[in-house]
Formats: C-alpha cells, sequence, structure tokens
C-alpha cells in the first residue's frame, strides 16, 4: 500500500471516536496555549524592566567623559576643563539611524529650600527641549507645566513637593556646591511637579534648565556631564553604541559611549534567566502532556487489535501498522495545533494591543530597580510559537510509539480467533 | 447489608488491580501533578521567606509603629514622643505578644544632605542604637562589610555608609563628612562625623542612599531628645503579623495620644506586590499543570466508561443495586487519586529534601546582584515544609480526581444490564 493509505487510516481513525480525539487534542492545545502565553507574559515582563529601567531616567545609551562613571565625578566632564562643542556632539549622537533623540545633561548635588523646609536633591540640568524625548520625569508632570529653558524654573517630584510643602509657583532657594568650590545659590520658582512612582526618584530629583544650572555651578555652558540617547529598539542599542562612539573618536573628543547592556548589567541577566525559564516551562507542561496521549492511544489501539490483527493477517508489515498509528499521532497533533493556534493567537493580540489592568491583584512593584505596572503585558513570542508547536508533535509522536509497537505486536491469529 | 459495604470497596480495588496498565498512567499523570505542585511551593514559600525576612530587616520590620502622618510626610514633626515609646514598649511585653517579638529597634530617620569636598549627595540619614540594629538590619555582617566596621555602643560622630556613596564622595575608613538636614526647628544643621565602616548590600538605592548613625548623636542633632520616627519591630515569622498587629493595636490605641501600627504590607506595599507577583505565576502554572492533568484524567475516564460498560453490566447482574454499582465506580477513582496523591506527595517532599535540604543554590545561573522590589534575591533557596503544602496539593489533586470520578459512576448506573452484557470491547 501507498503511503497515502496509511495517513488516510491514520485520519479516519481519529473520526471513529470523536469525543475522545477532541479531549486528547484539547490537552495538547491547552499545553500550548498555556506555553504560549506564559512565554509571551515573560517576555512583556523583561520588556517592561528595560524599557521602564532604562527609560524613566537612564535612556539606553549614554556618552561621559572616561572616568565620569561609576563616580559621577562632577569635575568629569565631556572634553575636559574646555568642554567640548555639545551641538556638536549631539548631532553626532542623533544622526545614528537607530536614535531617536539625545539629550545634554549636567548633575548636581544640594539642597532645595523653602525656608520653612528643605530637602536634599539631586540636580540635574535639562533642555527641556530634549529631555522628554529621551526620560519620563518631564512628561510626567503631574501639577504645573514643564520648567522653560533660560528661566529660574524647577521641575520637583511629588514626594519632594509633599515635604517641601511646595506648590506650582511657590519660590523656593537652591543651594549647589559649584565647581570652583563656592557655593551657588539662588531663587526658583516652583514650575510644575512630576511624579514616575519611583519613589526613590520623586524624593530626590529635581530637574531645571541646563543653561541656568551650569553657571550656577560655575561651569561654562560648554561643559556637560552626559549626553543620554533614546533608542528604537533596546535590542539594537550596543550596534549603536559602536557607531556613536566611532563619531566621538571622529571628533577627537575623549568620551566614551555605553549602552543600558553595560550600564544596567543586571537586567540583561535577567533576561537571560528568563529565557532559560521559558524552556523549562515548555518541558514540563509537554512532559505532563505526554501520559494523557499515551493513555488515549493506548486505549486507542487496544480496542482496534482485531483490526490490527486483520491487516497482519493480510499482510500488512508490522512497520505499516506502527506507521498508520504514528500517522494517526500527528494529526491529532495538526488539528491540536490549528486549535492552540486559534485560541492563542487572539489572547496575545488583545494582551499586546491593550493589557489587562490587574492592579486589583498586585500593585506596582519594581524589578532590578525598574518601575513596573501591575498589568498583563505580552511581546509576541515567535521562536516559542514554533518551538512549542514542535514539541507538541513531538509529544504527540513519543507517545504513540509505544502504542504502535504494542499494536504491531499483536499475535493476529489467536486475536481473530478471540483466544 | 453491613457486610455487601464492606465487600464494594474490596471490588473497587480491585478493578484499580485488574486494569494495571490504565491505572499507572493515569495515577502517574496525577502523581506527577502532585510533586510538581509540593516541588515549587516548597521552593516558593522558601523564597518568599527569604525576601519578606531580608526585606523587612531593611525596612521597618514586620511591624512598624510610626506617627499617622509620617508615611506621608517623612517629616521630622511627625513623630512619637519618649512618652508613647513607652507605651508601645509595655503593648509588646504583653504576653501574648512577646513571646513572637524576636527584635525591636527604634530609629530616628531624616532626609538630609551628605557632603564631602567632592561632592553632596541626598540620603536618608538614620539615628540607630547600634546594639539592637546590628542584630536587626544585619547591616555589619560579614557579607555586607566591606570595610571597617558596624555601628557600637559608645559611638559618637561615627558614621557608617554605603560603598557607592562612599565611591562618589571619594569617602575612605576615618574620612570626615558633613551631615546636613532641617532639624526640630526648623533650621538646616550641620553634623561633623567620621566613617567608621563601608558597607555593600548589592540594593543600589540603599548602597548609595542610607547613612547610620548613632542614634543619641542623631536626636541631639535634631534637637529631639529621647524621641523617634519609627519603632521598628522584627517577629520570628511573617505568619503572625496579623496576630500581634490586633493586639499591639488595642493595647496602644488605649495608652497614646494616636500612633500608627503597620504591618510589613502597608510599610513595604513594593514588596507586597512582587510576592503577590510572584504567587500569581506560581498558581498560573499550577492551574495550566491540573488543566492538563485534569484532561487526561478526563480522557481515560471517558474512554474507560464506554469500554467498562461489560463490567458495570457484570456487577449489575451480580445483584448490585444502581447505588452500589456508582459506589464501585466513584469509590475506584477515589482510591486511585489518593494513591497517587500520596505517592506524588511522596515524590514532591522527598525530591525536594533529597536535592535541595541545604538550600537551591542557583548563584551559578547569575553574576550580578538581582533586587526585586528594593530586596536583593538571595541566591540560596532554602526549601520551607508546611502542612498547609499538603493540604493542597492532595486537596487540589482530590477535587479533580472527585469531578472526574463523578461521570463515570453515573453512566455506570444508566446502563441496560442485559445489552451490556453483550457488548463487546
Amino acid at each position: 500500500m501507498t503511503q497515502r493509505t496509511w495517513w488516510r487510516i491514520g485520519w479516519r481513525n481519529l473520526g471513529r471516536n470523536r469525543r475522545r480525539s477532541a479531549v486528547t487534542a484539547s490537552a495538547l492545545a491547552v499545553g500550548y496555549f498555556s506555553v504560549v502565553v506564559m512565554v509571551g507574559l515573560l517576555k512583556g515582563l523583561v520588556s517592561e524592566m528595560i524599557e521602564n529601567g532604562t527609560g524613566i531616567i537612564t535612556g539606553q545609551i549614554q556618552v561621559h567623559a572616561e572616568g565620569y562613571l561609576p563616580d559621577k565625578d562632577v569635575y568629569a566632564t565631556i572634553g575636559g576643563r574646555e568642554g567640548a562643542d555639545v551641538e556638536e556632539l549631539l548631532a553626532v549622537v542623533t544622526v545614528d539611524p537607530e536614535v531617536q533623540a539625545a539629550t545634554p545633561r549636567v548633575y548636581g548635588g544640594g539642597l532645595v529650600s523653602t525656608g520653612s523646609a528643605t530637602a536634599a536633591a539631586l540636580f540635574l540640568g535639562v533642555d527641556p527641549e530634549r529631555e522628554p524625548q529621551v526620560s519620563t520625569p518631564m512628561r510626567s508632570v503631574v501639577r504645573g507645566r514643564q520648567p522653560v529653558a533660560g528661566t529660574n524654573e524647577i521641575l520637583i517630584g511629588n514626594e519632594m513637593a509633599r515635604t517641601l510643602g511646595a506648590e506650582p509657583g511657590d519660590e523656593v532657594v537652591v543651594v549647589v556646591p559649584a565647581i570652583d568650590g563656592s557655593l551657588g545659590n539662588d531663587l526658583f520658582i516652583v514650575a510644575g511637579i512630576f511624579r514616575t512612582g519611583l519613589v526613590d526618584l520623586d524624593r530626590t530629583f529635581a530637574l531645571l534648565p541646563i543653561d541656568v544650572l551650569q553657571p550656577l555651578m560655575a561651569m561654562p555652558l560648554s561643559r556637560v556631564h552626559e549626553v543620554a540617547a533614546a533608542v528604537r529598539s533596546p535590542w539594537r542599542a550596543v550596534d549603536a553604541m559602536a557607531r556613536i562612539q566611532a563619531g566621538i573618536d571622529g571628533l577627537g573628543l575623549d568620551a566614551e559611549a555605553e549602552s543600558w547592556i553595560t550600564l544596567r548589567p543586571e537586567m540583561v541577566e535577567y533576561a537571560n534567566l528568563s529565557e532559560a525559564m521559558e524552556w523549562i516551562l515548555l518541558m514540563i507542561v509537554f512532559v505532563m502532556a505526554i501520559f494523557g496521549v499515551a493513555n488515549t492511544m493506548l486505549m486507542a489501539t487496544f480496542e482496534r487489535r482485531n483490526e490490527f490483527a486483520l491487516l497482519l493477517a493480510l499482510g500488512a508489515t508490522p512497520w505499516a501498522v506502527v506507521k498508520s498509528v504514528l500517522f494517526e499521532a500527528l494529526a491529532l497533533g495538526v488539528i491540536a495545533l490549528v486549535a492552540g493556534v486559534v485560541i492563542t493567537a487572539p489572547v496575545l493580540v488583545w494582551w499586546y494591543q491593550a493589557p489587562p489592568d490587574v492592579s486589583w491583584l498586585f500593585g506596582e512593584y519594581t524589578l532590578s530597580g525598574a518601575l513596573m505596572r501591575p498589568v498583563l503585558r505580552v511581546e509576541y513570542p515567535w521562536a516559542m510559537g514554533v518551538g512549542a508547536a514542535l514539541a507538541l508533535f513531538v509529544t504527540a509522536v513519543l507517545a504513540a510509539v509505544y502504542p504502535a509497537v504494542r499494536a504491531a505486536r499483536v499475535p493476529p491469529a489467536d486475536t481473530l480467533s478471540g483466544r | 447489608m453491613t457486610k455487601r459495604w464492606l465487600v464494594l470497596p474490596r471490588l473497587s480495588w480491585r478493578n484499580v488491580r485488574r486494569q494495571w496498565r490504565r491505572s499507572l498512567l493515569t495515577g502517574t499523570a496525577m502523581a506527577l501533578g502532585v510533586a510538581a505542585l509540593v516541588f515549587s511551593r516548597t521552593l516558593g514559600d522558601g523564597a518568599h521567606e527569604d525576601w519578606i525576612d531580608s526585606g523587612v530587616r531593611m525596612g521597618s520590620g514586620h511591624v512598624a509603629v510610626q506617627d499617622p502622618e509620617y508615611r506621608a510626610s517623612r517629616k521630622l514633626e511627625d513623630r512619637i514622643s519618649a512618652t508613647d515609646l513607652e507605651a508601645v514598649s509595655a503593648a509588646l511585653e504583653a504576653p501574648d505578644v512577646a513571646s513572637y517579638v524576636e527584635r525591636v529597634t527604634p530609629r530616628l530617620e531624616v532626609i538630609g544632605l551628605a557632603n564631602s569636598p567632592t561632592s553632596a549627595v541626598p540620603v536618608i540619614i538614620m539615628g540607630v542604637d547600634p546594639a539592637a540594629e546590628a542584630e536587626f538590619s544585619q547591616l555589619g555582617v560579614e557579607q555586607r562589610l566591606v570595610e571597617g566596621r558596624y555601628l557600637e555602643p559608645g559611638d559618637r560622630l561615627h558614621v557608617y555608609v554605603g560603598k557607592r556613596l562612599a565611591d562618589r564622595l571619594k569617602l575612605e575608613l576615618g574620612s570626615r563628612l558633613v551631615l546636613s538636614a532641617q532639624d526640630a526647628t526648623g533650621e538646616i544643621a550641620g553634623q561633623l562625623v567620621r566613617v567608621v565602616g563601608i558597607f555593600q548590600t548589592g540594593v543600589p538605592e540603599s548602597d548609595e542612599g542610607i547613612v547610620h548613625i548613632p542614634l543619641s548623636t542623631a536626636q541631639q542633632w535634631m534637637g529631639v531628645e529621647g524621641d523617634v520616627t519609627t519603632l521598628a519591630i522584627l517577629l520570628n515569622s511573617a505568619w503572625v503579623v496579623p496576630r500581634v498587629l490586633r493586639s499591639v493595636r488595642a493595647r496602644v490605641g488605649e495608652a497614646t495620644d494616636g500612633v500608627s501600627v503597620l504591618g510589613w504590607r502597608e510599610t513595604m506595599p513594593e514588596l507586597d506586590a512582587a510576592i503577590k507577583l510572584d504567587d500569581f505565576w506560581g498558581y498560573l502554572f499550577n492551574i495550566v499543570l491540573f488543566v492538563i492533568v485534569a484532561l487526561a484524567i478526563v480522557n481515560t475516564i471517558l474512554m474507560s466508561v464506554l469500554y467498562r460498560t461489560r463490567e458495570f453490566g457484570v456487577l449489575r447482574a451480580l445483584g448490585l443495586t444502581k447505588r452500589e454499582t456508582a459506589t464501585v465506580v466513584f469509590t475506584e477513582g477515589l482510591m486511585l487519586t489518593v494513591l497517587a496523591g500520596l505517592i506524588g506527595l511522596g515524590l514532591g517532599f522527598g525530591l525536594v529534601w533529597l536535592l535541595f535540604r541545604n538550600g537551591l543554590d542557583y548563584s551559578g545561573a547569575i553574576e550580578s546582584d538581582f533586587t526585586f522590589s528594593g530586596v536583593v534575591l538571595d541566591t540560596l533557596i532554602i526549601p520551607v515544609f508546611r502542612w498547609v503544602q499538603v493540604v493542597m496539593s492532595l486537596g487540589s489533586i482530590m477535587v479533580i480526581g472527585v469531578l472526574a470520578s463523578l461521570y463515570p459512576a453515573y453512566r455506570a448506573t444508566r446502563i441496560d444490564v442485559a445489552e451490556a452484557m453483550k457488548f463487546e470491547a
């Protein structure tokens, strides 16, 4: 007989007990669905961590003077004491196709005081036009508005505002040690209040226009501590970093570009660990599914002992019988896979488009220092979609091997004579 | 009649044994499901216990006593007075609570600035009782101590700082720095202190943002003699928190003019969320496993019902009533479930005990420290064994087993005896 015939026999046998076939296929389909959706959720978790962890303040790529990190030495500005042509540097960074936006920054630690209350602050001198495209604080203004470049305006976090009892429009004193050893201080107006949700950040960060902070810290406008950039995909940041480094070297500047991968190594490791988890998940689920399928196939073949005996008596080879059973399992796998994809795809698309809010289950938390929203966010798990499909077929076939071998070993004469 | 009821379980047991292959496959699936559940719960509970422990030690304890306004304002004016403090201490010594209390430590926390000649960094300045705090937050233990020593009783102008802060301010042992913060009168007060030790926890926020100074120094500097902002209480288990909260709240409410007694879930909502998230994943995974196991069992049973028409017929022909037949079939499912469940329990607990009795060490898989809601994950998970795990695992498999056995029992009552006897499998 031709291959086709054995296929058809396998296929038709599935239809003989539709309910049983349906339950078995659904066990495999549920396995497929669970693995793919869980892996989608895991990937969503990692993406959320990386996006929020790098997007809130870090940026995916940073340029500093060599020796600036890890101490954040205030003297270590890009280009040394003379500084650099900031516009030229920004141009070199933003010209990269992967970079969405870049922004210059100056850091300083000091105090903010309303007269009656005082808070310690980490001052971030920012370009109000560019900063919102790279980090969240300026996009997360809950009251008031963003500070305007060139004016004595300041944006503070909601935790700091609470400590100070300050509201937009209030006057505050900013005190910051300057790099010439003096103490810079000036009056500022609170332009607005931001809330990122990271308590530490909302308590300590204060953003003011870079061209106001630099004179206050006795720095010329050419000296900046950092250029932070946002890229389109975090996973392509390393390539962009290499290109930017080449550009900086071209300018003859003594500065280094770093990506989030080296700035936040714990995130990369978490991503790797999570990936290892995915395959363990896949294995456990399908190992459990094997038992369900094996059981069904065993029953199904036992029921048909007489038929197998007849086939063998008519001259079919044992291998042909094995094939028919294996084909049956494969066909079952096809049905299960179709069903699995049909139930999985809509859920993934739905959760991808509009991640369900599960704040009733748990609140905001942080992972490797990144703020995580309580939502069921997914990323499309393409590799696992294929991997789980393969695992599904392997499971179906593996589970059918023992029943198939037993079917082929049916003694024709004894079975047919009812003994 | 009594005797007949005794015969039924024997019939059931024989059925289980006679169809050993079917029983074996179904049983294995169930046993593996239970084992997986036990496996994940013992290790999961162990990990959680660990998180909570390190979280509350670094934070404000299992239970924290604070002024009701303090949590939101973080201001020195919202502090608890020495007299209220005494009332709280008395409440903690009450007989129904005292046995759960492990450690108590008073803290005066102010937000200020750490200044050195090179830089200035905002920090949380914690005035602590050196002896009590050493046992509480364990910031001074060997793994965390980088250089020098922790604060000791008798220290005055000493400060214990994190590694990242020391790097940023270019501090070494013996270096001087100035802490400045707003005191009780509203003035900015400076305090000169000397570095006595450097620690590293792996949590960037702590290593850069927390310094410890002696409580007496802090109180003098801030002008709040005897007062503290937080009384942190460590219990011997996270499980008794609700009990202690209830008792202390009742006693403290009468004795003071309003302090709030908070559990760690309230003071550390992020840690609470992280643990709930992890539980969510655990349960999700267990549900998936059990759905698959349930489908396997349902399938086996659906089939065997069809298949066993003749068996049921024989039972009925032997004179069993419908009820008795149903009982035999149901008991059969139950026996298989219990047996598989017990084997699964043994397998799960046995494997965990055999493999991870001394803890599951995954430090080889990762290099840097992972923080989850501000707590560094310990790379050594010591499994925790609890009765509730046994009850839960057996309970879930029993629910599945009972539900899956009801259908065949029902079917066994619906057959026509004469027809069934003719049925050929």
